[in-house]
């Protein structure tokens, strides 16, 4: 179990930046997720870290040593691959200790090390078998061993569970956050998926074209996003971010008038430059009945999901707006409706999306 | 398919379909199937007959009475090394020629496929004139290392005209193109994760290539492989240019030269030579079978 650290770790290929300063630190067991979008470096970063990309600049440190020129093999890390690069040919004995079976450890060993970690991912069964007689699961199952077997002060999980299935993947994310919890190693998880993050993470780390855009945990992301992009990105469905005007000001108030909402005027107890052009960022969730603050809004959709339901309604401007509609009967798809939220509970942002802070 | 739709009775469609395909293929087997009845008849002609007298004697005459057992041991000794020769270095350089990004990837590679388009016998006099010089540089060094009586022997192999190594690079040079290009298409369907992976696992570079590399890329060396032998067992323009000494012949070339030799044809004896030279590539391709539905069929599946 090791820390690893960042300073402003840059990353060209030929010409064309990727990775632009990044800044991190990483505590032994911690639990970090790299989330953004797909082409926004998360993979780059986190092969950085592996040593299978060269890093352009900046200082990469595992367990307190500068990693930078350090082969991947002696940095002390494991990775499991999104296409897990199980070695078609061994068995998934011989896959797990192929490490050790490299490093020339004598085969009385390695077999007892194999059956230890096949015996913590129930793989005891399947030891035999080659990976192509094994279901998705599996062999992501023995993609983990194989890591595990090394022992590495740093596991790398780069999209694990894209391959999988919606159920599967539920399963093998509870799984992965078992295995967290009985071996305390440090781990860096990348994904596109912000629920996978919001489950897995100690901590996350919001990433957009090669920039880290906010650091925290799920709930501290999900309360207060540093700006628009990460307020988006993170929670389910997504934060509604609607264009607004600050109409007035005054003593620690605003006023906002919503051009898109047919010039609704709404009241949040927080200040803002007038005659701003800001960006009004209220959570489905916080839409209710009992909110003292409201527009009118077309209902074109209702979607019940069961726990819960969501209504979709359309912006003059093309824009949606998506509220939580659980237990409002008075919501009637094709009718325009009173919606009400909690202006304390609404973030406001400036006009370049970063969060106007309280 | 299309035949089975041409009738209006499938039955009967299905029916023409193999009498038609059994007729192509007998038109094939025709001249197999009578080089090996020819073989073993006593009194073999220029005839499709049905032997009255059944005999080996065609066979020990190749071996015992003709240098049948030279020309064989030389042909498979040079096509051997030049099959492991393509192997190797088709391996290496197409998986380096998969896995880089150099800008002369492309020229590269379409370079290498000229050597393969121009026709051999446009290259006779040029490559003829570069061995000479070469193989006058060899003769002067074997001749300032050698004691005097190793130095025929030692020019029997190393001699860049008329020797093993010379006859070999050639026929090397002539099917790497076609190697490389099958084994750099095939590597490129083997994810760069299966290398990574095991750098990461702590493999040295002959531990990747041996324990990784080697097994994943095993189908398409069987038909790079395969490929390179049938081609160079069955060259004839070049041992007929640059191998002049009788113990140094190779097959093509005997059988060639046993059949402009005598007065009256011995259809038997070039038949059973014919067999035999054809017994190789049957085999070969017997062997390389399964792996090349794999090549052709899509690339490794894991
Ligand atoms: N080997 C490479 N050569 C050139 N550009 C690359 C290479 N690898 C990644 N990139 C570029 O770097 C950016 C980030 O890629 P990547 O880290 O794979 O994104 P992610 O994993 O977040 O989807 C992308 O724009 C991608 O095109
Ligand atoms: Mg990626």
């Amino acid at each position: 179990m090791s820390g690893l650290t960042l300073d402003k770790v840059t990353k060209s290929f030929g010409g064309a930046q990727v990775i632009h300063g990044a800044d991190l630190a990483i505590q032994p067991g911690e639990f970090v997720v790299f989330v953004g979008p797909s082409g926004c470096g998360k993979s780059t970063l986190l092969r950085m870290i592996a040593g299978l990309e060269q890093i352009s600049s900046g200082t990469l440190t595992i367990g307190g040593k500068v990693m930078n020129d350090v082969n991947p093999a002696e940095r002390g890390v494991g990775m499991v691959f999104q296409s897990y690069a199980l070695y078609p040919h061994l068995t998934v004995a011989e896959n797990m200790g192929f490490s050790l079976r490299v490093a020339g450890r004598p085969l009385a060993e390695r077999m007892a090390r194999v059956r230890d970690v096949a015996e913590t991912l129930q793989l005891g069964a399947l030891l035999d078998r080659r990976p192509a007689q094994l279901s998705g699961g599996q062999r992501q199952r023995v993609a983990i061993g194989r890591v595990l077997v090394r022992q590495p002060g740093v596991f790398l999980f780069d999209e694990p569970l894209s391959n999988l299935d919606a159920e599967l993947r539920v399963s093998m994310r509870i799984e992965i956050a078992r295995l967290h919890r009985q071996l305390g190693a440090t781990i860096v998880y990348v994904t596109h998926d912000q629920t996978e993050a919001m489950t897995l993470a100690d901590r996350i780390v919001v990433l957009r074209a090669g920039r880290i855009e906010q650091v925290g945990a799920p709930l501290e992301l999900y309360r207060n996003p540093a700006n628009t992009f990460v307020a988006g990105f993170i929670g389910s469905p997504k934060m509604n971010l609607i264009p607004a005007e600050v109409v007035g000001s005054a003593a620690g108030r605003s006023l906002l008038a919503l051009p898109s909402l047919g010039g609704a005027q709404v009241e949040l107890p927080q200040p803002a430059p007038e005659g701003a052009k800001v960006t009004l960022g209220i959570r489905p969730e916080h839409f209710s009945a009992t909110g003292t603050a409201g527009f009118t809004l077309n209902i074109d959709v209702i979607e019940h999901l069961g726990a819960e339901s969501f209504a979709y309604g359309s912006r003059s401007d093309g824009g949606t707006v998506i509220l939580a509609a659980k237990g409002r009967d008075d919501l009637i798809p094709g009718q325009p409706a009173e919606t009400r939220f909690d202006p304390a509970q609404a973030l406001l942002f400036a006009e370049d999306g970063r969060r106007l802070v309280v | 398919m299309a035949l089975r739709h041409a009738g209006a009775n499938p039955a009967r469609g299905n029916a023409m379909a193999y009498a038609i395909l059994s007729l192509i293929s007998a038109y094939c087997a025709v001249p197999f199937f009578w080089a090996f009845l020819a073989s073993v008849d006593g009194n073999a002609s220029l005839f499709l007959k049905w032997p009255e007298d059944w005999t080996a004697a065609n066979y020990t005459k190749v071996f015992l009475v003709e240098d049948g057992a030279t020309w064989f041991f030389n042909s498979v000794v040079v096509v051997g090394c030049v099959t492991l020769l393509v192997m190797v270095l088709g391996g290496l350089g197409g998986y380096a020629l998969s896995r880089t990004q150099a800008w002369w990837k492309r020229p590269f590679l379409y370079l290498i496929l000229l050597i393969r388009v121009v026709p051999p016998p446009a290259l006779i006099v040029p490559l003829y004139k570069v061995l000479l010089l070469a193989n006058g540089a060899m003769q002067s060094l074997m001749r300032a290392v050698l004691p005097a009586d190793w130095y025929r022997p030692a020019m029997r192999i190393f001699g860049f005209v008329d020797g093993y190594l010379g006859i070999i690079l050639i026929l090397t040079a002539m099917q790497l193109p076609l190697a490389l290009w099958i084994l750099k298409t095939f590597f490129d369907t083997v994810s760069k994760d299966y290398d990574e992976a095991a750098l990461l696992d702590g493999a040295s570079l002959t531990q990747r290539i041996r324990l990784v590399m080697l097994p994943l890329a095993l189908p398409g060396l069987a038909a790079a492989g395969l490929f390179a032998f049938i081609s160079a067992w069955g060259d004839f323009l070049m041992p007929l240019i640059f191998i002049s000494s009788p113990e140094l012949q190779m097959l093509p070339l005997g059988l060639f030269r046993a059949f402009l030799r005598v007065n009256t044809v011995d259809y038997g004896f070039l038949t059973a030579l014919a067999v035999l030279y054809m017994i190789p590539s049957v085999v070969a391709f017997g062997l390389a079978r399964r792996f090349l539905v794999q090549t052709f069929g899509g690339g490794v599946k894991g």
